[in-house]
């Protein structure tokens, strides 16, 4: 197997094949610009509500006669409105804008018909905008993770059959014969995504699995959409960006298969571990335990994979925003799954289960690590797609900061305060009075975070929306730094040669 | 083969091994339970809600309370913490009176959906039925928490209720609440000392009867600032004359599901332990 070839190979540096290279990518880009950008956008719009929903639902869990007349915005349905808009909004679309063009750079094939994805993408919108409407009017499920009520997944199936169909499409169309890791991801996603929620739709709402089945399905779905739609292709973005802005190949060919196939294996096998306590068969749980425990392998090759790739290369940070984001992401994988495996012990989640401990480690998998290296990402995509630089360095850093420093208060807030609401429930002489009074200074932190995070938000929309309105500079003179490195030498890109995607 | 076929075979046979074990074979498992019968003249239980209590699981639905309520109790020798002595105890969700036993899949035989639930923000809420079982005591708390319990952050629901003016009798519905908590649903009036001189003023003596019919034995020197304060602490508690807050459907109905929640009372010979 030809060790990672599409990064490695120093092919012949002729001016020749760099031109045809750049105009081989040049083709690719401008076959994706409308679909990827599409989605995008539409990734970005939820975002934003997504944002003012946490917001508003975060300060009425310490400020509860905020708004408390309205049945629209009581805090039941703007937290379930909140995690659709993000779930199924903001990380699924910038997922798939995410994994359409990486496949179609890592194929070095076209996009066809981009016309029909722009459909796809219409036709999800209209179900985010009836999950999210119609639980605000009162028709959620409450099914965690798949509160939109009945009139909106079959949007979502339609959508989801065409992503899938053409992402296959293009890489069969592949002219690049390596397959590099981080298509692998994506074939992994887009094959369990559709499966899961389709399995998960008709067992929970169309067909008769009652009583405790269903929380078992419920999990099974609600982790693996973390796990094996979400995830996958964080983590091949991790591996796509980090070697491409460093202009270095990845450390190990091998690692990546590993961290590759035990996730696959091991992920969909942890889920259980939400239901532990709980009235389910004890076999159930235990199973999940050792799928939780056995996640550390891939976890591990994936950190020390990117690690050792950019050994060396961490003054880069200081640089690029892209690889700014896509390292804290990458970090943020690592701690976050680090800790999961070990809440999945029984001892832990004792302790843990039913606090807020658990929403900040969900909070850090989606955010820290999905949602930075979305970012990332479309710090380096977009530019590449419209032709334009960013227009402002210092909006970047506001981005940056109140981001990380958002999500890093949020999470020390919940963390500390949920795991002593979790020793105190579980104390029958601590009144619960008591735990209530105890958790309202870190439900205050968190609303703190949350504004921060959503000012880094609007940052981020405004960079968005300036350049596909063409308010940057033509990409011409390189990417937008945060301050400009010594030597040209961190325009890695151009320098791996005429194979680089 | 084909490169892309590895994977997908391979990520067919990792994904389906999970969806077998953890999805089709306990829905073989479970799928043959029975609702337990001790005698032949005892109820099977559990039943399935009946009446208005399946609308009220709908508004349970879609108001998200499972966000904050859990409805499952756990074992005897879950989680721990150490007593006065210092010894080491476990099972707090029985010792804080949340159902008398630990709930087992059999409890759930008919829940559809069956809300577990994920967080604890308030208490559980399996057995709240038994624990709990009057009507009127969850209508003043939906109304607003803060009437039953002044450190609740449970959101108010005045949504589920309407205020109307009193036509004939005061309706046999109408929750029994001071003023402070109906005259703005959901919210806690109260008149900034502006208004209270002012209703002074005009009504001073009907509030003073009014109060004086429900403490007959307060006295209040109303020439004083702190006995018109006190008199407008009484004033506050007792019910208003004209208007009266009734439960609406969806109110009634949220009620009857949350009377119906008596999981963990009967005992089931698989939950001993
Ligand atoms: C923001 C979180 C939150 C939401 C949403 C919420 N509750 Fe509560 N609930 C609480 C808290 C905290 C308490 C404890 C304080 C109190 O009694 O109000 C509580 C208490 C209760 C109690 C009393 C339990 C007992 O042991 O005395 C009932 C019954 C109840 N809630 C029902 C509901 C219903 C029904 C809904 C949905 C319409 C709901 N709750 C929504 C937080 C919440």
């Amino acid at each position: 197997m030809a060790t990672t070839a599409a990064m490695t190979t120093t092919v012949d540096d002729s001016a020749r094949d760099r031109a045809q290279a750049a105009a081989e990518r040049a083709a690719i880009d401008a076959s994706c610009r409308g679909p990827v950008l599409f989605f995008a956008a539409s990734a970005i719009v939820w975002l934003l509500v997504g944002s003012l929903l946490a917001l508003l639902a975060s300060v009425k869990l310490h400020t509860p006669y905020l708004l408390t007349a309205s049945p629209e915005l009581t805090f039941g349905r703007v937290r379930m409105a909140h995690l659709q808009a993000m779930g199924y909004g903001w990380l699924s679309l910038a997922t798939v804008a995410a994994l359409l063009w990486q496949m179609c750079r890592l194929s070095r094939a076209e996009l066809v018909y981009p016309k029909l994805l722009i459909l796809a993408g219409v036709l999800w919108n209209i179900g985010q905008f009836l999950a999210v409407v119609g639980i605000i009017l009162g028709d959620a499920t409450s099914v965690e993770w798949l509160e939109a009520p009945a009139y909106a997944p079959p949007f979502f199936i339609a959508a989801v059959g065409i992503i899938s169909a053409w992402t296959v499409a293009v890489f069969r169309r592949r002219r690049e014969p390596h397959v590099y890791v981080t298509q692998w991801y994506i074939l992994g996603a887009i094959f369990w995504f559709p499966w899961l929620y389709l399995v998960a739709q008709f067992m929970i709402f169309w067909s008769t699995a009652v009583g405790v089945v269903q929380p078992i399905v419920n999990w099974w779905f609600g982790h693996n959409v973390i796990g094996l739609w979400f995830t996958p292709v964080a983590v091949g973005t991790a591996y796509y960006l980090i070697p491409k802005i460093i202009g270095r190949p990845i450390h190990s060919y091998y690692l990546s298969i590993i961290g590759f196939w035990s996730l696959a294996l091991f992920y969909s096998w942890a889920g259980m571990h939400h239901l532990i306590g709980g009235p389910i068969p004890g076999w159930l749980s235990s199973a999940s335990t050792v799928g939780s425990m056995m996640m550390l392998i891939p976890v591990l090759a994936v950190a020390i994979n990117h690690h050792m790739t950019m050994r060396g290369h961490f003054h880069r940070l200081r640089y690029s925003p892209a690889l700014r984001f896509t390292v804290f992401g990458a970090i943020a994988y690592t701690l976050v799954s680090v800790q999961g495996s070990f809440e999945a012990l029984k001892d832990f989640s004792e302790v843990t289960h039913f606090t807020h401990y658990t929403v900040a480690h969900a909070h850090l998998g989606v955010y820290g690590f999905v949602t930075m290296i979305m970012f990332g990402l479309f710090y380096y995509m977009v530019p590449r797609l419209t032709g334009r630089e960013w227009a402002s360095s210092t909006l970047i850093r506001v981005h940056f900061w109140c981001a990380a420093v958002g999500i890093a208060i949020y999470f020390a807030g919940l963390s500390i305060g949920g795991w002593w609401q979790g020793r105190m429930l579980n104390n029958p002489n601590v009144p619960f009075a008591h735990i209530v009074n105890y958790t309202l200074p870190y439900l205050f932190s968190r609303s703190i975070a949350g504004t921060l995070m959503t000012a880094g938000h609007l940052a981020f929309t405004v960079l968005f929306v300036m350049n596909v309105a063409g308010w940057g500079q033509q990409r011409a003179g390189g990417p937008t730094f945060f301050v400009e490195p010594p030597s040209a030498s961190l325009s890695g890109p151009q320098r791996i040669g005429p194979r680089d995607l | 083969m084909d490169r892309g076929m590895v994977i997908f075979l391979g990520a067919l046979f990792t994904f389906s091994s999970s969806w077998l074990g953890l999805i089709v074979f306990p829905f073989q498992q479970l799928g043959h339970e029975q609702p337990y019968q001790k005698s032949d003249s005892d109820d099977p239980y559990p039943q399935p809600l009946q009446g208005i209590a399946v609308a009220g699981k709908r508004v349970y639905q879609a108001n998200g309370c499972m966000y904050c309520h859990s409805q499952q109790v756990r074992s005897q020798r879950f989680g721990n913490w150490w007593d006065d002595n210092g010894e080491e105890r476990t099972g707090a969700d029985i010792k804080r009176s949340w159902g008398l036993r630990r709930t087992v899949s059999r409890d759930y035989l008919y829940d559809n959906p069956t809300m577990l639930g994920t967080m604890r923000t308030g208490p559980d809420l399996a057995n709240i039925g038994v624990r709990n079982p009057s009507a009127m005591w969850h209508h003043t708390h939906l109304l607003n928490p803060r009437s039953a319990n002044p450190w609740s952050i449970m959101p108010s629901f005045p949504y589920l209720y309407k205020r109307e003016k009193i036509v004939g009798d005061r309706s046999e519905k109408a929750l029994l609440l001071g003023r402070e908590w109906t005259v703005h649903p959901g919210y806690r009036w109260r008149p900034t000392p502006q208004q209270w001189d002012e209703l002074l003023r005009e009504r001073g003596a009907t509030i003073l009867r009014q109060v004086l019919a429900s403490a007959p034995t307060e006295t209040f020197d109303l020439t004083t600032a702190d006995g018109q304060k006190r008199l407008l602490d009484f004033w506050l508690t007792t019910p208003e004359e004209d208007y009266q807050i009734v439960p609406t459907a969806d109110g009634e109905a949220l009620v009857a599901y949350l009377l119906a929640l008596r999981k963990a009372e009967v005992p089931l010979p698989e939950a001993k332990e």
